[in-house]
């Protein structure tokens, strides 16, 4: 996922769609993949719930069309590039999260992410 | 040779037939292995004199005996840190046997603190018991917050996640209506409900009344 990629926002916290600034940490990193936290900017929001739009959030990539490879040689793809906000402690900002998220963000440290998932792709 | 002159003298299908008939007789006692078609046996000695393994599964399936040990030790694993999260007084410390529902564990272990000290306090027990008795280690997941999550693994799936809420949290994020399906696992303590502090077991009374005064 690069600069300004336009992504879902896969839980309930109100934004609909958001956009990647940075990946933070890193100086010029210009790829994030599935378990990588983000620094998005949300640009469509559900109305009257806390995200306006143009708000700056972290988020924790869960999908995305490029996919990845693991070590077994299987290859997942998704539909859609997908994020789920979180705050700076890594602790989800909506309670649930909509559609099935890879099992890397577990190993990245987002657990939580994934406790919250309706699917967990082995 | 003779026979062989002899079907060449004959007509083309016969002369076949007859060549084939002398191939098998001469090769009587040899295998008449067609390649086309070998039967499981076969292949498998093959593959176990010139087969190589060029990538196995990080992850193979277990086998059910194993499996049913794994989660033996996932229980008794599950109860030892529910037992100390009672005692560093966590409450409304529930069990779920999710396995049924998730594969990535086998049980979840939800209990509330009512400060971050308190959680901070909890999750230092809940390691010390995780290391000495089982010697498993937490995965790292952040900082301790408002949920703070510990995602302890036996074989290479977590098998026992601790959860450990503020009580605000837990009502947030409300995980045990998301699994609200897995069925709750007897655990050897009352456990104290953070609606009433009244309700607490005999045993856990007396303790703590003798704790106070001695305090």
């Amino acid at each position: 996922m690069r600069p300004q990629t336009y992504s879902n926002v896969a839980d309930n916290s109100g934004a609909r769609e958001s956009m990647r600034i940075r990946v933070p940490g890193a100086s010029n990193r210009q790829y994030a993949s599935i378990g990588d936290m983000i620094v998005a900017v949300v640009r469509e929001a559900v109305p009257n719930m806390p995200p306006k739009g143009s708000e700056v959030v972290r988020a924790v990539i869960a999908r995305t069309r490029k996919g990845l490879n693991r070590d077994n040689g299987m290859a997942i793809r998704f539909d859609d590039n997908a994020a789920v906000a979180i705050d700076r402690e890594g602790n989800p900002k909506g309670t649930r999260v909509f559609g099935p998220v890879a099992r890397e963000s577990r190993e990245c440290h987002f657990a939580k992410t994934v406790s919250s998932a309706p699917e967990v792709l082995r | 040779m003779a026979s062989d002159s002899q079907a060449e003298d004959e007509e083309q299908e016969d002369a076949l037939l007859s060549d084939e008939e002398e191939e098998t007789e001469e090769e009587d006692e040899e295998d008449n292995v067609d390649v086309d078609v070998l039967s499981n046996e076969e292949i498998d000695a093959l593959m176990k004199e010139y087969g190589n393994v060029v990538r196995s599964d990080p992850e193979p399936r277990k086998s059910s005996a194993e499996d049913a040990n794994a989660d033996a030790e996932a229980l008794s694993m599950a109860t030892a840190l529910a037992t100390a999260a009672n005692e560093v007084k966590a409450v409304d410390i529930k069990l779920f046997h999710v396995k049924p529902l998730i594969y990535w564990a086998r049980y979840f272990l939800i209990a509330s603190a009512f400060s971050m000290p308190q959680v901070n306090a909890i999750v230092g027990r809940i390691e010390d018991i995780a290391q000495e008795q089982y010697g498993k280690i937490p995965r790292p997941s952040g900082k301790p917050s408002g949920w703070t999550l510990m995602d302890f693994d036996i074989y290479t799936a977590g098998d026992v996640v601790v959860h450990i809420f503020l009580p605000s949290q837990r009502e947030f994020y409300n995980l045990e209506e998301f699994y609200a399906n897995a069925p709750l696992v007897e655990l050897p303590f009352v456990s104290e409900s953070s609606s009433s502090s009244t309700a607490r077991s005999d045993a856990e009374g007396e303790s703590e009344e003798e704790m106070i005064s001695l305090s």
